[in-house]
């Protein structure tokens, strides 16, 4: 409000202050997408004169199979199988992590029984069970599905966990005095309390679906991006793996997106506390 | 007998020592009561087991030896009809300052009409009117106290206990919050049960001063304090009788500190 009315009333000075906060912002942006440049710019540059491009191909040869793949269709297939299985795979994990990490951050007796399995099977490398889990789901969308919920499972298990179990106690006793009960409780206090723990468990595992639905398909698959990659791959084709690589960049940056809305949303509280306080 | 709210009886409390076989005796065979409409200090050394006696009123701990009795029914589990003013604030820091105000008439199921009224004159009362959609983090400590305040006296609740509530505040905060405490107890007739280790502020609030002694913790004296109010707050030496009610006190409080060495 002041420095709106500040602004009115000094003229030039504060347009040209208003000026320059305008232009921070494309040059911000300029100064970010700069290294980014300057790489591919190398990259196109080096490509046949220090290193062959059968190797690394180069960012030209790499839109061009982009452009193909989408003119064509014929990524299409590969796309709609590995979105299906990345969703599927993080939403299961997800929602398991959540669950139970909630059941056993709010009992005690739980967590006591059930927490050394849970660090036991933390710690087995997922990835070692791509080859079992095939066996098990066979080689359509379901074990990729199982490894990439998995893997989200553990991260987000453990957040939620986490946070749960770091809700005040005295904050929780200060609650039930004011009269609330056990759904009361869950809802006011201990949801919200997790909230920025869940947010980062689900943060954190969004690249980790992607490692477990490629590695799956990399292991054994009919469809899918992995499978592509893996094709690629095999036949001496780098443009095509670089092109399989950045629809997965895109894919992640997709979830990152969402997730980043849904965390301005959840946690409003929480990017406020910046804000200087207010004295009498 | 209708004016007893609150009665302490013989109570006694032990707690199991970290690494020892034998319990550890907090408090030991401490009696007092609280009449309606009375303010009631209690302050001793600390570690002493003050706040001890606050969570068992709210039915948060059951004494060891004893019986807490409220409206001359015994207190077995969480007391509802008591309100709790902690430390610290703790004001929800995920709801804005009239949520937070709000959520006890929410669990009590009050009507959302009557709610919005209610918490429109709690925060009016400890001075934070126009705060109401601010987040706790946007708030001074002092704001958070009164929102905290606000929150308990919001359910009219049948005897409010306060645990040393004043003691993370600056001198200057704490000196307004004791006299905003003043008159908005006095002008609710509320019952309060107020812990602290401040003589001075011990003396300047209350009816009553209830003394503990060190662990294992005995009711050492149990004072009144008959000083006109309304109490100055900003210059306790000036209201008169002061200096005499505060030597009382004192005196019972002062073999306490001597050997105190170890907190």
């Amino acid at each position: 409000m002041t420095e709106m009315t500040y602004d009115a009333s000094a003229g030039s000075a504060g347009l040209r202050r208003r000026l320059s906060t305008l232009a921070a912002k494309p040059l911000q942006w300029a100064l970010k997408l700069l290294p980014g440049i300057a790489l591919l710019l190398f990259w196109q540059w080096a490509s046949g004169r220090l290193i062959k491009e059968i190797y690394v191909s180069k960012p030209s040869a790499v839109a061009q199979r982009l452009y193909e793949l989408f003119a064509s269709g014929e990524i299409y297939p590969h796309l709609w199988t590995t979105g299906q299985e990345l969703v599927l795979g993080y939403v299961i994990g997800v929602a398991g992590g959540v669950i139970g990490g909630y059941a056993l951050g709010r009992s005690p007796r739980l967590a006591r029984i059930f927490e050394p399995y849970v660090m036991a099977f933390y710690g087995i490398p997922k990835i070692a069970l791509a080859p079992l889990f095939i066996i098990w789901f066979g080689i359509g969308i379901g074990s990729k599905i199982a490894l990439a919920s998995i893997m989200v499972f553990f991260l987000v298990f453990y957040n939620v966990f986490a946070g749960v179990r770091s809700v005040d106690r005295e904050l929780i006793n200060l609650t039930l005095v004011m009269g609330a009960n056990q759904r009361q409780l869950t809802y006011h206090v201990f949801l919200p309390a997790a909230a920025p723990f869940v947010m980062l468990g689900m943060r954190l595992a969004i690249p980790y679906s992607v490692i477990g639905v490629i590695v799956g398909e990399f292991t054994s698959s009919a469809q899918g991006l992995g499978l592509f990659i893996h094709e690629a791959s095999s036949t001496y084709d780098p443009a095509g793996v670089f092109a399989g690589i950045v629809i997965l960049l895109g894919f992640v940056a997709i979830a990152n997106f969402l997730a980043g809305r849904l965390e301005r949303r959840l946690l409003r509280w929480h990017s406020l506390s910046g804000a200087g306080p207010i004295d009498i | 007998m209708s004016d007893r709210v609150l009665a302490f009886e013989a109570i006694g409390q032990d707690f199991p020592a970290p690494g020892q076989r034998m319990n550890i005796r907090v408090l030991d065979g401490i009696s007092f009561e609280v009449d309606r409409g009375k303010f009631v200090a209690v302050i001793g050394p600390s570690g002493c087991g003050k706040s001890t006696l606050l969570q068992m009123a709210a039915g948060l701990l059951i004494p060891t030896r004893g019986a807490v009795h409220h409206r001359c029914r015994k207190v077995t589990g969480i007391n509802t009809e008591v309100g709790f003013v902690p430390q610290q604030a703790q004001l929800f820091p995920w709801k804005t300052l009239a949520e937070n105000v709000e959520l006890p008439l929410l669990f009590r199921g009050v009507t959302a009409g009557e709610r919005k009224e209610r918490v429109a004159s709690a925060l009016e009362a400890v001075g934070l009117k126009g705060f109401e959609q601010h987040f706790p983090s946007q708030l001074s400590g002092g704001m958070q106290k009164r929102g905290s305040i606000a929150r308990t006296l919001v359910y009219r609740p049948d005897i409010i206990l306060m645990d040393e509530p004043f003691g993370a505040l600056d001198a200057q905060t704490r000196m307004v919050m004791q006299s905003d405490l003043q008159s908005l107890s006095m002008e609710a007739g509320a019952t309060v049960v107020f812990v602290t280790h401040d003589i001075t502020e011990a003396v300047l609030l209350a009816d009553h001063v209830v003394v503990l002694s060190q662990r294992p913790s005995r009711l050492l004296a149990n004072i009144p304090i008959d000083l006109p109010r309304p109490r100055n707050m900003f210059e306790p030496f000036r209201n008169p009788g002061f200096e005499a009610a505060y030597d009382a006190v004192w005196t019972e409080f002062r073999s306490q500190i001597d050997i105190g060495r170890v907190h």
